[in-house]
């Protein structure tokens, strides 16, 4: 392998895309460089922005021949540092193939090119009448691939999954330069390992993926939310299994206090009620018919009695609706100001309350100065743990102090069988932890995969696997 | 002192209106309905009357579909003390509705009517100003301020590039306008004891008014479709642009 020269990359990678479409102003370098995490400075070589699958391949041979590391790059709203490009990588950003094609109204499909917006496809659904139900707060900003290279999770998962059981079939690019096309969209197709499974959540390190068939489904009717105050954190999945034992949910988040009182001081969003709580939990659900609405209130009317709750509102608009769920959805960035130290754990349901205390009891212990946030999607089991930088505290020493408590934190998480990464996946910043999640035997086959698709290793280098 | 408050029953603020094919309505099948937002804040600002001792009665009036019994409801359990549906399935005009309210005033005798400025739907800002007329009342629009004083109503009115404030001998009426309140959410607790509240029926013939139409709907069209944003080269282009052509500078 011969290396090339910044001035013959540019050329070489121009004469593929076309020299508008290869960027190395400072400024594209440090915006697309980068995603959502501070962690890591930005640095990378060149960023350049395909429009075909022709193109992403041509790009993938020319850096097998002359072993250049490839960034996929995304919405970059990633919170792991997977599209992060410190060590001088060509980022490929997917943001010019962005077109919807070949909507199909009797399979409820629809083509999206990896750039497409996760917003741009469900307003698209919208507008044939479907619903496209992966949603996070980050979705008017972050890509389809993207959202595959994460298998996505966010509010709705505990009714309809995580990204991918969206996933009709893809059109991928491997680390060699082979151009597959996974699963034809088909519904069934029992023939052998299903490799389009590989791609979702793969991070980009074993090919790029170029198009996605997405599916759509029917959207839900009067989605109506509940917001309930919890005094006791052991309670909030005593409210969880009330509700799930009597109706189907569409969203169970959770949020503490302290979170909420962060979301109400930027003055745009009303509060709930007068009283507080420690916790409260957001719920969903489609009041299709008066008996869902009449039911929803014996429930709250239950969990009442039984003291889990003190107090409650529920939507009676979609304006009300939209409103109570930035009391959840707004919290990610308005903490943002604050550097946090991300966790993104999870356990199976029925873990969560002794999982809580016990992560309750560590961080009451190891972080008396900080301020830590609580909320999450626990209706799927997945705890958001935010620790907040002190303003005083250097970025470095600030994150080095979380990296040791995180040891603890992911000692819980392994003695629960739990995940470190629940859906914002390993990236950089979760890599280290992977082992308490992962086997020995279970990464040396990954690594193993990696071989096969990547083998000399182009695909988005140090990420994921230790 | 007892307060008179209307709410009406319209399409969802947030809902995106869509206008039927032939352009005869807008598309009502399978959309979310909810109580008019300007209502919202009239409700909102009977219960903080209640709350601060001065108003003994809040009664709630919608005129509408056997259905608005929901905004009621929903009224009910901000704080108001008890409803009355005028029930009716025809498309009424801002005359029907102020005839209808005044009827109910001569019934309830409030001694303080309150009411949106204007309804989402039809966009008429005129039925408080038409039951003024009707009723002989004093009326204060758009208010942004509503402080009681005695046998006075002291309402702040917003208006073009300034405020206004006028007296109002009570019995009046105030409409709201949108910087008079930030309305709160129903409780669960209070949507549970709301339903114990009375929540009376009539119709427009028990109140002896005759409601007719005095005017037909022509035609409806959504407003013109946004054109796409254009790239700029340079700052150059775009002063060019915003002089020539958007004629803003
Ligand atoms: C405010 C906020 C809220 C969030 N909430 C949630 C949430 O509730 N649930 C959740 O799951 N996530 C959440 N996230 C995280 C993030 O939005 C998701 O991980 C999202 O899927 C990332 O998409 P992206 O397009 O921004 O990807 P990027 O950050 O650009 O990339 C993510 C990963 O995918 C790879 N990748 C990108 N494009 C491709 C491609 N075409 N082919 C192969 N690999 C590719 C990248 O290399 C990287 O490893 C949130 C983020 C923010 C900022
Ligand atoms: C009347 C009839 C109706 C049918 N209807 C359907 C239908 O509606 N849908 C459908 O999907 N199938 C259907 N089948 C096919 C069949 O029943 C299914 O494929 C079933 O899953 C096979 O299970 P089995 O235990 O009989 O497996 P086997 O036939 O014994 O084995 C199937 C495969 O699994 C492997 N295998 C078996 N055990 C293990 C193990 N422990 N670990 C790893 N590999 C193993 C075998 O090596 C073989 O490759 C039908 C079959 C019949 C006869």
């Amino acid at each position: 392998m011969k290396p090339l020269t910044q001035d013959a990359l540019i050329e070489q990678l121009s004469a593929i895309v076309g020299a508008d479409k290869v960027r190395t102003d400072a400024d594209s370098l440090t915006t697309f460089g980068k995603d959502w995490t501070k962690v890591y400075e930005p640095n990378p070589s060149a960023i350049v922005f395909p429009k075909t699958t022709e193109q992403v391949r041509d790009i993938v041979l020319l850096a097998n021949e002359y072993g250049i590391a490839l960034v996929p790059s995304g919405g970059r709203t990633g919170l792991s540092a997977g599209a992060v490009a410190a060590n001088g990588e060509v980022v490929v950003a997917f943001d010019y193939m962005n077109q919807l094609t070949d909507f199909n109204a009797v399979d409820r499909t629809v083509k999206c090119g990896a750039g497409v917006i996760t917003e741009q496809l469900q307003t698209y659904a919208e507008e044939q009448g479907l619903f496209y139900p992966v949603d996070f707060a980050s979705a008017g900003s972050s890509q389809i691939g993207g959202n595959i290279g994460t298998n996505a999770g966010g509010i709705k998962v505990i009714r309809w999954g995580m990204t991918r059981d969206w996933v009709a079939g893809l059109t991928v690019v491997t680390g060699k330069g082979d151009v597959l096309q996974l699963n034809k969209d088909l519904l069934k197709n029992n023939t052998g390992y299903d490799l389009r499974q590989l791609f979702i959540g793969g991070e980009g390190t074993l090919g790029f993926v170029t198009e996605a068939t997405m599916r759509l489904t029917r959207p839900p009717k009067n989605l109506t939310v509940l917001v309930l105050a919890i005094p006791e954190l052991d309670d909030v999945m005593k409210v969880l299994n009330q509700f799930q034992s009597s109706m189907d949910l569409t969203a169970f988040e959770f949020f503490s206090d302290k979170a909420m009182r962060k979301v109400l001081a930027r003055g745009d969003v009303p509060a709930p009620f007068e009283s507080s709580a420690e916790y409260y939990a957001l719920i969903e659900f489609e009041a299709v018919t008066e008996a869902d609405m009449e039911l929803s209130m014996t429930l709250f009317e239950q969990c009442l009695e039984a003291g889990w709750v003190v107090d409650g509102v529920i939507s009676q608009s979609e304006t009300q609706a939209a409103n109570l769920w930035r009391l959840r959805e707004d919290i990610s960035e308005t903490i943002a100001e604050w550097t946090p130290y991300k966790n993104d754990i999870s356990v199976v349901v029925s873990k969560v309350p002794p999982f809580l205390r016990d992560i309750d009891d560590i961080v009451t212990r190891e972080y008396p100065d900080f301020d830590i946030i609580w909320f999450g999607h626990i209706g799927d089991g997945n705890l958001h743990l935010n620790i907040l930088k002190p303003e005083a505290l250097a970025k470095e020493e600030f994150f080095a102090r979380c990296n040791k408590v995180s040891t603890w934190v992911m000692e819980v998480v392994a003695k629960y069988q739990g995940s470190i990464s629940a859906e914002h996946g390993v990236g950089m910043t979760k890599k280290a932890y992977l082992t308490y999640t992962r086997s020995e035997a279970e990464i040396d086959y990954m690594r193993a995969m990696k071989a096969v698709f990547d083998p000399k290793g182009v695909m988005n280098p140090g990420k994921l696997l230790p | 002192m007892k307060v008179l408050v209307a709410v009406k029953r319209v399409i969802d603020y947030n809902v995106k209106v869509r206008v039927k094919s032939d352009n005869t309505d807008v598309d009502l099948t399978n959309v979310k309905m909810a109580m008019n937002p300007f209502c919202e804040i009239a409700v909102e600002e009977a219960v903080r009357l209640k709350e601060k001792g001065i108003a003994t009665e809040i009664v709630v009036v919608s005129i509408g579909p056997k259905v608005a019994q929901e905004q009621i409801r929903t009224a009910l359990a901000l704080g108001a003390d008890r409803g009355i549906l005028v029930e009716t399935d025809e498309k009424l005009e801002s005359l029907s509705v102020a005839k209808l309210l005044k009827a109910v005033v001569e019934k309830e005798q409030p001694q303080l009517v309150l009411m949106g400025k204007q309804t989402i739907d039809s966009d008429n800002n005129q039925t408080g100003q038409m039951l003024g007329a009707l009723t002989g009342m004093a009326q204060g629009t758009f208010a942004s301020e509503v402080a009681i004083d005695g046998d006075k109503v002291n309402v702040t009115r917003e208006i073009d590039g300034g405020l206004r404030t006028v007296a109002l001998n009570l019995p009046a009426i105030v409409t709201t306008d949108l910087r008079l309140n930030e309305p709160r959410y129903a409780s669960l607790p209070n949507i549970m004891k709301a339903k114990r509240k009375p929540l009376d029926v009539t119709t427009p013939a028990d109140l002896g008014v005759e409601v007719k139409s005095t005017l037909s709907l022509v035609k409806v069209t959504p407003p013109a479709q946004r054109e796409a944003g254009i790239k700029v080269a340079d700052v150059a282009q775009l002063v060019e642009k915003l002089k020539n052509e958007a004629k803003v500078l």
